[in-house]
């Protein structure tokens, strides 16, 4: 039952013969269980292949697994194995390169897109349809593409470079360090700013027709629209993509791997294919669990820091502070 | 409502089931759901210790011509009446949906396993040992001796039958040398640097062709190391290459055929496909891989795919090879009959049928090129009927027999961990980020950590 908003008249109670605030309280408990009843099987699910899985990893980052399953206490060793490991150093820098160069990437272009298609102009229908086609591409199958469009003999990217004259012979930025994860960013960012531009293209859909209309009319320019008026208005979307954004691209291994397997070298190696080697291939359970609590941390502190400062400013914004 | 409702008794509001009672059982059935895993891993394994039921076999393999596997079982259960039930996981993740199956308590009972991870698998606890099954002495002795020591470790025990071998070997456009004024192909390193050097200057854009990813780096440091007649590891699984002066040069070479751009830029990333197109159309003189890819080559139907042979060996001094292959493993959790029959099933899939013929290697042959490691394959019919006539089977069971080495020290426990270091070094050096004693030096020490913390 929703609270009455102000200007509201509240209902009037029902004759029951009890008073209307008793009635209210057993109302209002029962709609509680009934709540929590209707939540209880999906609740239920979250625990066990979330909460439970979550709680053995941290376990298991605690103690000294064999592959024989044997468990034995570790206390923080893992954690500070993994403190003075140069390689998880190491991938750990290139995680946040990566990640911050997703976040940037996946979004601006997210929001270039939907902007965008928020426009009316001929073959909207179908430039919108075609938003969702990297979307609908597995991560995996978008390293595979990248990795096509831009190899050094026969890539589209190279060919078309060429042809307008701005290269003088075909580059492989695969075998390049920087090359490499810049190319490892864009291909992951191609695809979540598919969803990125959809999220915001929604967002896009719910401002009044009126408001940018009453801008105009106010002699607001286009750049003073978006700012003050678009933005602002989608600034809920825009924290629930950067929190997805920023946790997408801290958890990225798919299109890395298919790209390049962490390489060359280890320039593209992230902490996901560092966590990969250290379950699969070195069979440490105990340090591949920490490796991900360290991952998890990371992705859900920073997203408890961009839902408190855009809440923030959005609260800032509408004079509530 | 009820009254709109023909069937009374189902409304929402129904005497026989109210809303609050339908909620009621999709609690329970909400509840009843989720709990069956909790507390199946609340209470352990939900997997007896061991299944000594006979019955359908399991079996798990990596998704590789899969409807030749389903004939393949098929035909075993036609001589032994003993049906198998097939799981087929992609190529790419095998590995660790493998290893989180067999950790997780999955009985299974036959599966693919790659060399290097079979050792662990045995001493984890997820694949039997052999050693005491009827037959599998003869298995052994029926190998080539070079062979054998992928399936037999220094301490005794047997772990695994063979899935398929290869040998690599160079492969060269024959056609595209004696254009360009070269009479033989290149016998040493030396030698193949000149000639691609000369192929280069005369228009071949990356005269030599390898599969040098991350994953590949570590066959090929041995294949280098072995055609110069290098020894790469010792009897106790020992850096012996690091003692070596001539690895200093091997690696110098390797360092001189990529930074001097005799190999494509995309080297390090490519997959073979990749190369196979570049030889099949002559932007390739030289590909290094294994030896069935002659064939996919050869049909490729490319404008040079006709023209491209091969060495059946590595150029070097020793001019050995490495000879490399996959294996079947049997689960740990059969027992009794189970375990019988699907030891039934190793031999047939690793070794022979019931009539005695190498009737799965046959199959490989055909669909493939992939050889086995036991001599009597190179004297059966249908075996060698199976190879292209572009095939010299003479040379190749030469490579196989005598050029070959298996290196032991694959099967260890640790070494899976080796060849991802071989790979992110490796790879550095090439790029000029590390010198070429310094990655010696710290691949000898990867070797020595790696062995000593049994990973």
């Amino acid at each position: 039952m929703s609270a009455p908003t102000i200007g509201q008249a509240p209902p009037a109670a029902p004759r029951t013969g009890r008073p209307a605030t008793r009635r209210r309280s057993v109302q209002g408990r029962a709609d509680a269980r009934f709540g929590l009843l209707l939540a209880t099987p999906a609740l239920l699910l979250v625990l066990g292949l979330v909460a439970w899985p979550a709680l053995r990893t941290t376990l298991y980052s605690l103690q000294r697994v064999n592959l024989a399953g044997e468990e034995s206490w570790a206390g923080l060793a893992n954690f500070r194995t993994l403190l003075t490991d140069e390689q998880f150093l190491g991938s750990l820098t290139t995680t946040v390169l990566y990640a911050v160069g997703f976040l940037l990437v996946s979004t601006l272009l997210g929001l270039a897109f939907a902007l965008l298609l928020n426009e009316t102009f001929h073959g909207q229908w179908l430039a919108r349809s075609l938003l969702i086609v990297p979307w609908a591409c597995p991560w995996v199958m978008c390293g595979i593409i990248w990795k096509w469009f831009v190899d050094g003999e026969v890539g589209a990217l190279n060919g078309a470079l060429y042809q307008l004259g701005v290269i003088d012979s075909y580059a492989a930025p695969l075998s390049d360090n920087t090359g490499a994860l810049v190319v490892a960013v864009l291909a992951g960012a191609w695809r979540q700013a598919s969803f990125t531009g959809l999220l915001i293209l929604a967002g896009l859909q719910t401002i009044p027709r009126e408001l940018p209309e009453a801008a105009m009319v106010d002699g607001a320019n286009i750049w003073q629209r978006f700012r003050h008026l678009t933005l602002p208005w989608l600034r809920p979307v825009i924290v629930v993509v950067v929190i997805i954004n920023t946790i997408f691209g801290f958890m990225q291994f798919d299109t890395v791997w298919a790209l390049t397997q962490g390489g060359p070298g280890d320039a593209t190696s992230v902490l996901s294919i560092y966590l990969y080697q250290q379950l699969f291939v070195y069979t440490n359970t105990g340090l591949g669990s920490a490796t991900a609590v360290v991952l998890g941390v990371i992705a859900l502190v920073l997203g408890f820091v961009f839902v408190k400062l855009l809440y923030r400013s959005t609260a800032i914004a509408e004079g509530v502070e | 409502m009820d009254q709109q409702n023909p069937r009374p008794g189902v409304g929402l509001t129904g005497a026989s089931l109210s809303r609050r009672g339908m909620l009621r059982g999709a609690l329970a059935a909400g509840l009843a759901v989720p709990s069956v895993p909790l507390l199946a891993a609340c209470g352990g394994s939900s997997q007896p210790k061991t299944n000594d039921t006979p019955g359908t076999l399991s079996m798990t393999a990596w998704e590789a011509y899969p409807e030749q596997i389903r004939a393949l079982l098929a035909k075993f259960k036609d001589q032994s009446a003993v049906p198998v039930d097939l799981s087929l996981i992609p190529n790419v993740g095998y590995g660790p949906a493998l290893q989180t199956r067999l950790q997780g308590g999955q009985a299974i009972d036959v599966f693919y396993n790659f060399a290097y991870a079979s050792t662990k698998y045995v001493d984890a606890g997820w694949a039997a040992t052999l050693n005491k099954l009827p037959g599998v002495e003869e298995l052994i002795d029926d190998m080539f001796p070079a062979s054998a020591a992928r399936h037999r470790l220094a301490d005794g025990r047997i772990i695994s039958v063979p899935y398929f071998s290869a040998v690599h070997s160079l492969m060269y456009n024959e056609n595209q040398l004696r254009k360009n004024g070269i009479a033989a192909p290149p016998a040493t390193k030396e030698e193949v640097y000149a000639q691609s050097k000369k192929l280069k200057a005369a228009g071949v854009p990356s005269p030599y062709a390898a599969y040098w990813t991350k994953q590949f780096l570590e066959e090929y440091f041995l294949v280098y190391l072995l055609a110069d007649g290098i020894t790469p590891f010792d009897g106790k699984g020992a850096p012996a290459f690091a003692d070596d002066p001539r690895t200093l040069e091997v690696m110098e070479w390797w360092k001189s055929m990529y930074q001097e751009g005799l190999t494509s830029k995309e080297v390090l990333t490519a997959d073979p496909g990749a190369h196979v197109t570049a030889m099949a159309q002559g932007n390739s003189s030289f590909f290094e891989l294994h030896h069935y890819f002659l064939q996919i080559v050869r049909t490729t139907d490319g404008p040079e795919s006709k023209n491209v042979t091969m060495l059946y060996r590595s150029p070097g001094t020793s001019g050995k090879t490495l000879q490399i292959g996959e294996v079947i493993q049997l689960g740990a959790k059969a027992g009794g009959q189970r375990a019988q029959d699907a030891w039934k099933l190793l031999k047939f899939y690793g070794w022979k049928d019931d009539s005695g013929a190498y009737s799965t290697f046959s199959s490989w042959a055909k669909a493939a090129a992939l050889l086995g490691p036991y001599p009597g394959l190179f004297k059966d019919k249908d075996f060698l009927a199976a190879f292209p006539s572009y095939f010299d089977m003479a040379k190749l069971e030469d490579a196989f027999a005598n050029q070959s080495d298996v290196v032991p020290a694959r099967v260890t426990p640790w070494y899976a961990s080796f060849q991802v270091k071989v790979g992110d070094r490796i790879q550095a050096m090439l790029l000029g980020q590390a010198g070429v004693k310094e990655t010696v030096d710290s691949l000898a020490s990867d070797a020595k950590n790696l062995a000593a913390a049994g990973q």
